[in-house]
């Protein structure tokens, strides 16, 4: 059993409850053999960094699970057959960091003058 | 701004002889060295901007100073970061 983070964008213009059925169906291919599923994380529409088939946003879905490889296969199998996702990327869990809320949930202010402050890339 | 020793204080050992062209030059170092971190998050949108400034290019060592292993781990991350559409590929 390993642990994956995995995450797909959809089509901009499915309603709340289709991304559930999504996120439901897939949640099975990890449970019924006995894998688990420790994070759900719905980012919402976000504007896509570049047009993917002349769509300008994109709904993201961040799952972090536990199953053994072949289930991932089949998870990503199930993506590619699947025309409403656009994107789908599963890595490898590396860090425990990956399993608390990711950067993109948290509040901006705070990192703001972060990365100005690198003596490098300021102007 | 951070200083380091190394870096030349101003007026001191101006009258060395140095070996170099540039007399005050800071040193470069890692970020990612200093502040101890390991891990590099592709889903960490304004990290992954700061590294592929203007033109979206990947931000090069011989600029920022980041260490080999680190700069590895920022080339994965951008590479994930851009097939999910998170940062772009190009810019103008």
């Amino acid at each position: 059993m390993l642990q994956y983070e995995t995450i797909f964008v959809t089509e901009p213009t499915l309603t709340e409850e289709e991304v559930d059925g999504l996120i439901k169906s897939y949640d099975q291919i990890v449970v019924t053999p006995g894998g688990k599923v420790l994070k759900v994380e719905k980012w919402g529409k976000r504007r896509l960094a570049y047009p993917i088939g002349r769509r300008e946003e994109g709904i993201y879905v961040l799952m972090v699970i536990e199953c053994s490889p072949q289930f991932v296969k089949e998870l990503e199998r199930r993506y590619r057959m699947n025309d409403q996702i656009l994107r789908h990327l599963t890595v490898r869990v590396e860090n425990e960091a990956q399993l608390g809320p990711s950067p993109v949930m948290k509040p901006r202010p705070i990192d703001r003058e972060e990365i100005p402050s690198d003596p490098a890339i300021a102007p | 701004m951070r200083t380091r020793e190394s870096g030349g204080g101003q007026g001191r050992g101006a009258k060395k002889p140095f070996k170099k062209k540039f007399l005050f030059r800071k040193k470069k170092f890692c970020k990612f060295c200093d502040e101890k971190i390991a891990f590099i998050d592709y889903k960490d949108v304004r990290l992954m901007q700061a590294f592929t400034p203007e033109r979206s290019k990947i931000f090069p060592r011989r600029i920022s100073g980041t260490c080999s292993r680190h700069q590895r781990k920022i080339m994965q991350a951008i590479k994930r970061a851009r097939t999910l559409a998170l940062i772009p590929f190009a810019s103008d």
